[in-house]
Parts: C-alpha cells; sequence; structure tokens
C-alpha cells in the first residue's frame, strides 16, 4: 500500500487483508473508501477508490453511487 | 467431421421398412458433436426451468454440451441466458448457484457486469486508478447473450440465433395444450428430482414418447391404464408422444385430490398426454399437474434427468405433492434399466438400428425421423458456413 501516513498504514493494511481473508466484500467497500481519503496523491486515492466502488458494485453496495461519481469528478470512468 | 458420415437412409424410410437410427448415434463422441451442433444447438433445446431462478439476481451456471452458460433472473425479474464468461479474458464468471447482490464481478481483473449483461465497469483498464480507455467500449463488450424463451417454465434456448422463432417451432404443440396455457405452480423442493443415467439422451426421448412398454416395464399401470386405453400422439418435424383415456387423480388419505387446472374442456377429466418435444424435453399435463423433464447431455452415454412438478395453484397440499412426486419418480426409475440396457445393446455391432413395430412404434420412428432429416440437412451445409 502507497501513500498512506505508517502507523495508519500498517493498521488498515492488517484490516484490508483481514477483510480478504475472511471475504467481507462490504467491508472491504469501506476499508478502501477509507484507503482513498487517506492516500496523499490523486492517483493513489484512485487506485484505492476503484476497488472500493467495484466491491460496491458487486455487493449491491449503496456506497457504489457515490464512489462512481467521485472517480468520474477525478476524469478516472464516465 | 473427421468420420465418415453415417447411413441415415434406412431411417428415412416408411415406418414399416424403416430402421432405427445407427449405433454410432449412441456411442460415437464424433456423431455426438455432430448431433450437438445439429440437434441441440441449432434447434430450441431445454436448458433449465425458471424455478431455478426464482428471485432477482439468482444465478445458475450450467455447462450445455460444453458451453459454459450463466442461467440468471435479472434485477428486472426477466430470465436471460448468458454464456459464463468475462470478454476481457475469457474466464469464467460465476462457479457456483448463488445470488447476484449487484453486479457479476470477474474473480480474475474484476470487470463487472450488470444482470442484464452490461458490462458497467473495467477497473484499471487505462492503467492504475484509470477505469476507461477508448479502446475499450463498454457498450460493445457485455455478456454474449444466448436466445431464450421460456414456456411450460422451461427456459429454452436457441444457441446458433438462427433457428426461426420459439412460437413458430412449438406453434403445434402450444396449440395441442392452447388449453393449459394458464399459470403453472412448481411444487418447490419437492418437487423436483435429478436422474443420473448412463445413456445417449435419444433414449430417453424414445422411450418417453411411446406406449408400448408400458405393460412390460410398469406393470403397475395395468390394473387401470391398460395399452388400448392410449393414443399415440405424432407431428412431423415438432414432437411425438402418447396419450392416456384413463388418468385418474391422485387423492390423499382423507380423499383430497389436487385443483384442477381452469376451464378445461370434459375431454381432460379422464385424459392426459405426454410428449417428447424435440430435441430434449419431455412434458406430461393432467387435469390437476404437469410436469417438465429437461434432459442435458453430459456425453454419449450419460444423460441427466431434471424432473420438476408443477400445479395450478400455488399452494396444494404438502403430502399430496410428495406423493404424486413418489409416484412419478418410481415410474421414471422403472425406465433406466431399459434405456440403460438399450444404450450398452448399442456396441453389439450386428445391431442394424432394430425394426419398428408399425402399428406401436410410429411415434418413436417420428423422433428418428427427424433426427435423421436434421443431420442430413446439417451435412449438406456449405463447408464455408460452417
Amino acid at each position: 500500500m502507497t501513500g498512506l501516513g505508517s502507523d495508519m498504514m500498517i493498521d488498515l493494511d492488517t484490516r484490508l487483508l483481514d477483510a480478504h481473508a475472511a471475504d467481507d466484500r462490504r467491508e472491504l467497500v469501506a476499508l478502501y473508501a477509507e484507503a482513498a481519503d487517506s492516500a496523499n496523491d490523486l492517483d493513489a486515492a484512485c487506485f484505492y477508490l476503484t476497488h472500493a466502488y467495484v466491491f460496491a458494485l458487486e455487493t449491491g453496495h449503496p456506497r457504489a453511487t457515490h464512489l462512481h461519481k467521485a472517480l468520474c469528478r477525478h476524469g478516472r470512468d464516465h | 467431421m473427421s468420420h465418415a458420415p453415417t447411413d441415415l437412409s434406412g431411417v428415412r424410410r416408411p415406418l414399416s421398412q424403416a430402421n432405427g437410427l445407427p449405433n454410432a448415434h449412441y456411442v460415437d463422441p464424433g456423431v455426438f458433436a455432430e448431433e450437438r451442433d445439429a440437434l441441440l444447438f441449432a434447434t430450441w433445446a431445454g436448458l433449465a426451468v425458471t424455478a431455478d431462478v426464482p428471485e432477482p439476481g439468482d444465478a445458475v451456471p450450467i455447462d450445455f454440451l460444453g458451453l459454459p452458460l450463466l442461467l440468471l433472473r435479472d434485477k428486472a425479474g426477466e430470465v436471460r441466458v448468458f454464456q459464463n464468461i468475462c470478454r476481457h479474458r475469457g474466464m469464467i464468471l460465476v462457479d457456483a448457484p448463488r445470488k447476484i447482490e449487484g453486479a457479476i464481478r470477474c474473480p480474475y481483473h474484476s470487470w463487472c457486469y450488470g444482470t442484464d449483461g452490461r458490462l458497467v465497469s473495467t477497473p484499471h483498464v487505462g492503467g492504475p486508478g484509470h477505469n476507461t480507455h477508448d479502446a475499450i467500449q463498454r457498450s460493445e463488450l457485455g455478456l454474449i447473450e444466448v436466445r431464450s424463451h421460456v414456456w411450460r417454465d422451461v427456459v429454452w434456448i436457441n444457441v446458433s440465433g438462427d433457428a426461426p422463432a420459439f412460437e413458430e417451432v412449438m406453434a403445434p404443440a402450444m396449440a395441442r395444450w392452447a388449453e393449459f396455457e394458464q399459470p403453472l405452480y412448481h411444487g418447490g423442493d419437492d418437487s423436483r428430482f435429478e436422474l443420473e443415467i448412463a445413456c445417449n439422451w435419444k433414449l430417453a426421448v424414445e422411450n418417453y414418447c411411446e406406449s408400448y412398454h408400458l405393460p412390460w416395464v410398469h406393470p403397475g399401470l395395468n390394473s387401470y391404464s391398460r395399452l388400448e386405453d392410449h393414443y399415440h400422439i405424432e407431428a412431423p418435424g415438432a414432437f411425438s408422444g402418447q396419450g392416456t383415456l384413463v388418468y385418474r387423480q391422485i387423492t390423499n388419505e382423507t380423499g383430497n385430490s389436487f385443483p384442477d387446472f381452469d376451464g378445461l374442456s370434459v375431454k381432460w377429466d379422464t385424459a392426459a398426454e405426454y410428449l417428447s418435444i424435440f430435441p430434449n424435453v419431455l412434458l406430461g399435463t393432467h387435469r390437476d399437474h404437469a410436469f417438465a423433464i429437461v434432459l442435458v447431455p453430459h456425453g454419449p452415454d450419460r444423460t441427466v434427468e431434471h424432473v420438476h412438478l408443477y400445479y395450478a395453484v400455488p399452494d396444494t397440499d404438502s403430502g399430496l405433492r410428495q406423493r404424486n412426486t413418489r409416484q412419478w419418480k418410481t415410474v421414471f426409475e422403472e425406465d433406466i434399466f431399459v434405456v440403460e440396457g438399450m444404450q450398452r445393446g448399442r456396441h453389439a455391432t450386428g445391431f442394424d438400428g432394430g425394426r419398428f413395430s408399425p402399428a406401436m412404434d410410429g411415434p418413436t420412428h417420428l423422433f428418428h425421423d427427424w433426427v435423421a432429416a436434421r443431420m442430413e440437412a446439417h451435412r449438406a451445409r456449405p463447408r464455408a458456413a460452417e
């Protein structure tokens, strides 16, 4: 994981790995969105935002529309 | 086609002089592949029933003669059939029955599809965090939909995409059973079962469409449903089957029976009919219940029969349903040794396809003649069209 503060990175990285291990896709939406919010540069933020959006799409998560709009706003989706 | 084509001239002769299909049509992998294209992919074949995907988002992967398909009910409630592959790298999308909560996500690179087949997300396709690319037009890369139609709850598919319209092909059967064009209610888990049989799929069709065997293989029917109470049903090019004039309703311990379908004519008080709809669907109808059997071939000598029972109303007596299911399962199981025995018999080099009883085997020959005609037409196509 790139672009996050080190302590936060370790904590979030652990929670992401746990969520992946548990195949908890709705939790992955929240965690990748959190990673996007914490990222230091736009490319990293959009990388995480993409993952949050994909898992939101897959699970029918209510945040999908908001995440998609965010990606579009940055010119990363349409 | 790497093998010499089978000689079907004997099959095309009139019933009294005809032979049945040659052995190769039951045991030869090359002929099996030919029949897949000519008989099952180029026509309207049964795949499943809509009761397999009762709720929006329900998805069931089905291997249909090696073709990976995805049966699903979309968010709008429509039952659809897609090829079960991602348009990116051809990865299988859904590998076990499950509910699609939102989108279908490819497990490989996470391209996502709506339940209506639209490609809705292409993550990182333009590089990390860039989810679009001019060369990737999502509108051109939706799931590949297979032409499908629902009739009598069966999901029929035309894989080749160029068969005449379903309503046109099935018009004779629809007209015959027009009185039964009313809602069918699947009986639920107690009204479905599968039988795995070690035989070619056509033997199940052939056995189903004739009544000749009934007194020998189903002696339990003799007490009330004698051979002379049955009649042949023959619709060349479409279906064949048998009917009975002495159908008796099943009852429970208190003498109650299932409710009838609405508005049936008097004929159906005691009549019941059983149609082999070519190529691979076996249907039965009675005043108070119906069934559908979808035959899914898994090789020249292996077939799975998917059996489903239906009623005229949504809530029927559970005990009576279970009794009815048991009764039909017993009958269908009684047929297994016959179709499996004929399959083993097809390895006898001296067997010439057999001869038909001119009086009793008309429906069987009609099916063989349909197979032969379609095979001949398939073989006569210009090679460039293949």
